[in-house]
C-alpha cells in the first residue's frame, strides 16, 4: 500500500495532506489514549494498590503452566476460503520433510504455541501480560495498557501484542511478524500422504504468510484446567475471509515437572539439504552451530 | 481360560492401545521422523562413546559389536531434555563408557542412526523417549514402562 502511494507525486501529496488531518486527529485523541493508559500504568502506591485489586479478579491464567493438549498441526479440517494465489501454491505443495527446529530458528506465533511437552507459563504486572513459551525459550509481552499498535512495528518472531479484557476472555492482538516464521496456512487431504508417515507435521501445509499478517487471540478458562485459545488469522495475501482453525486447548499443570525449564537451542544437528530438498542429519561431525 | 492367560490378553490389548495412542493422529512431535522406519523396532546393544544432553535433540552414540566380530557406531537421537526431563529422565543416568541395550526406530537407508524409543540402563532403570506421545502423556508421564527389550535383536 506505501509502495502504491509512493508511485506518484500527487498520492504523495494526498497522503502528506491524510497525513496531516491522521496526526491532527490523533492530537485531539491524545488526552483520552493518555487517560486510558494512565488508568493501567499506575504512578502511585494507591493507583498500584487499586490496579493490583482489579487483576486479582481476573481469571486466574497465572497458577502453574499451560501445555498444548491439542496435535501440533492446527486443524484446518473446514476448509478455508483461499486466494487464487494461495490454491496455486496449495495445488504445487509437496508435503515437505521439515523440522521446524532446523538451524535452531525461533519458530514465531502462532506455531510456537502448538507444541505440547513444554509449557507456557503467564506473567502479570500492571500494564503487562508476559508469556513464557519454553519451546523456543523466548517471551511474548502482550501490553494491557490501552495502547495501540505502532504504526510501522519492527518485523518479529512473536509480534507486537496488544491485549485487553471482554468479560472473562483475554483478547490479544498481533502484528508486525517476520516474514520467516514457521506458518501453517492448511491441512492436506489424508489422501495425499505418504505411507507410513508418522510424523504429526506431515499434514501441514506450510507457507508464507503476507506482510500485513494479524493474528487475533480469545483466551479463556473452559474449566479450572482448561484454557482455550481460538485463534483468528487475518491474511488477505491467502485468505479471502479472516480464518479461524479449531480452537486449541491448554492444559494446567501444577506439578513440579510442569514447571517451567530453560531453552537454549544450542546442538542442533538438523539441516534442510538445500541441493535435495530434505531434512539431513549431521551425525558425523559435531553439531551445527545456531 | 486361566486367570494367567486373561491377564497377557489384557496387557496385549494395553500395549496395542499404548501404540496405537503413540502414533494416533493426536501425537506431538518437533522433529521429522522421515529419516527413520518408525515400523520397526531393533534392539541394539552397545557401549556409549557419547551422550549429549541438549536441546533441541538429545544425542546419544553407541559402539556396536556385531556378532561377526565388526564394530559400527550408531547415532541415535532422541527428544529434547525438557520433555525426557519431565519423564524421569537425568542427564547423568549416561556416561561414555556405560554399557546399554536399546530399543530403536532404525534408519530407512540402511545408515546406523535411529531415533531413541526405551533404554535399558545396566542398573535396572528403563528410560522411555516421550517422542510421539500425546499432550496429555506429557504432561502427565509415562504410564506404562517395558521391563524388557521389545525389539528384533540386532546382531
Amino acid at each position: 500500500m506505501i509502495e502504491l502511494t509512493r508511485s506518484t507525486g500527487r498520492t504523495v501529496a494526498i497522503r502528506t495532506v491524510s497525513g496531516s488531518l491522521c496526526s491532527f486527529a490523533a492530537l485531539m485523541l491524545v488526552p483520552q489514549a493518555a487517560q486510558a493508559q494512565d488508568a493501567a500504568v499506575p504512578r502511585t502506591a494507591e493507583q498500584q494498590a487499586a490496579t493490583w485489586q482489579e487483576i486479582a479478579r481476573q481469571p486466574d491464567f497465572w497458577q502453574g503452566t499451560w501445555q498444548s493438549i491439542s496435535p501440533i498441526a492446527d486443524d484446518f479440517s473446514k476448509t478455508p476460503d483461499y486466494t487464487p494465489a494461495a490454491l496455486e501454491y496449495i495445488k504445487r505443495y509437496k508435503p515437505a520433510e521439515d523440522s521446524p527446529f532446523t538451524n535452531c530458528k525461533p519458530l514465531g506465533m502462532p506455531f510456537v504455541q502448538n507444541i505440547g511437552g513444554m509449557p507456557m507459563k503467564f506473567f502479570q504486572s500492571p500494564g503487562m501480560i508476559a508469556v513464557y513459551i519454553e519451546s523456543s525459550g523466548m517471551t511474548r509481552f502482550i501490553h494491557t495498557d490501552g495502547r495501540k499498535h505502532s504504526e510501522q512495528p519492527n518485523p518479529s518472531y512473536l509480534g507486537e501484542s496488544i491485549g485487553h479484557w471482554e468479560g472473562d476472555t483475554l483478547v490479544v492482538d498481533t502484528t508486525g511478524l517476520a516474514a520467516d516464521t514457521i506458518f501453517q496456512m492448511g491441512t492436506l487431504p489424508a489422501s495425499q500422504l505418504r505411507d507410513g508417515d508418522h510424523s504429526p507435521l506431515a499434514s501441514v501445509i506450510f507457507g508464507k504468510h503476507g506482510p500485513n499478517l494479524r493474528l487475533v487471540e480469545r483466551l479463556r478458562l473452559i474449566d479450572f484446567n482448561t484454557l482455550e485459545l481460538q485463534l483468528t488469522i487475518y491474511d488477505d495475501t491467502i485468505f479471502k475471509q479472516p480464518y479461524s482453525p479449531v480452537p486449541r486447548r491448554f492444559l494446567r499443570g501444577i506439578e513440579q515437572r510442569n514447571e517451567p525449564q530453560e531453552w537454549a537451542c544450542t546442538d542442533n544437528r538438523d539441516y534442510f539439504d538445500e541441493a535435495t530438498g530434505k531434512l539431513e542429519i549431521n551425525v558425523k561431525d559435531k553439531a551445527q552451530g545456531r | 481360560m486361566t486367570h494367567h492367560a486373561q491377564s497377557r490378553i489384557g496387557k496385549w490389548k494395553l500395549a496395542v492401545a499404548a501404540v496405537a495412542t503413540l502414533w494416533g493422529p493426536t501425537a506431538q512431535a518437533h522433529h521429522s521422523f522421515g529419516k527413520f522406519d518408525m515400523a520397526r523396532l531393533v534392539t541394539v546393544q552397545g557401549t556409549v562413546r557419547e551422550w549429549t544432553w541438549a536441546n533441541p535433540h538429545t544425542w546419544l552414540i553407541v559402539v556396536v559389536r556385531r556378532a561377526n566380530g565388526t564394530t559400527e557406531q550408531w547415532s541415535l537421537v532422541g527428544s529434547s531434555p525438557n520433555m525426557m526431563s519431565r519423564w524421569g529422565w537425568n542427564a547423568a543416568d549416561i556416561k561414555p563408557g556405560d554399557k546399554l541395550t536399546i530399543d530403536i526406530h532404525p534408519g530407512r537407508d540402511g545408515q546406523t542412526i535411529g531415533a531413541m524409543q526405551t533404554i535399558f540402563l545396566a542398573n535396572g532403570k528403563v528410560l522411555a523417549d516421550p517422542a510421539g506421545s500425546t499432550g496429555q502423556a506429557l504432561a502427565g508421564g509415562p504410564s506404562r514402562l517395558p521391563t524388557k527389550p521389545q525389539g528384533q535383536p540386532y546382531k
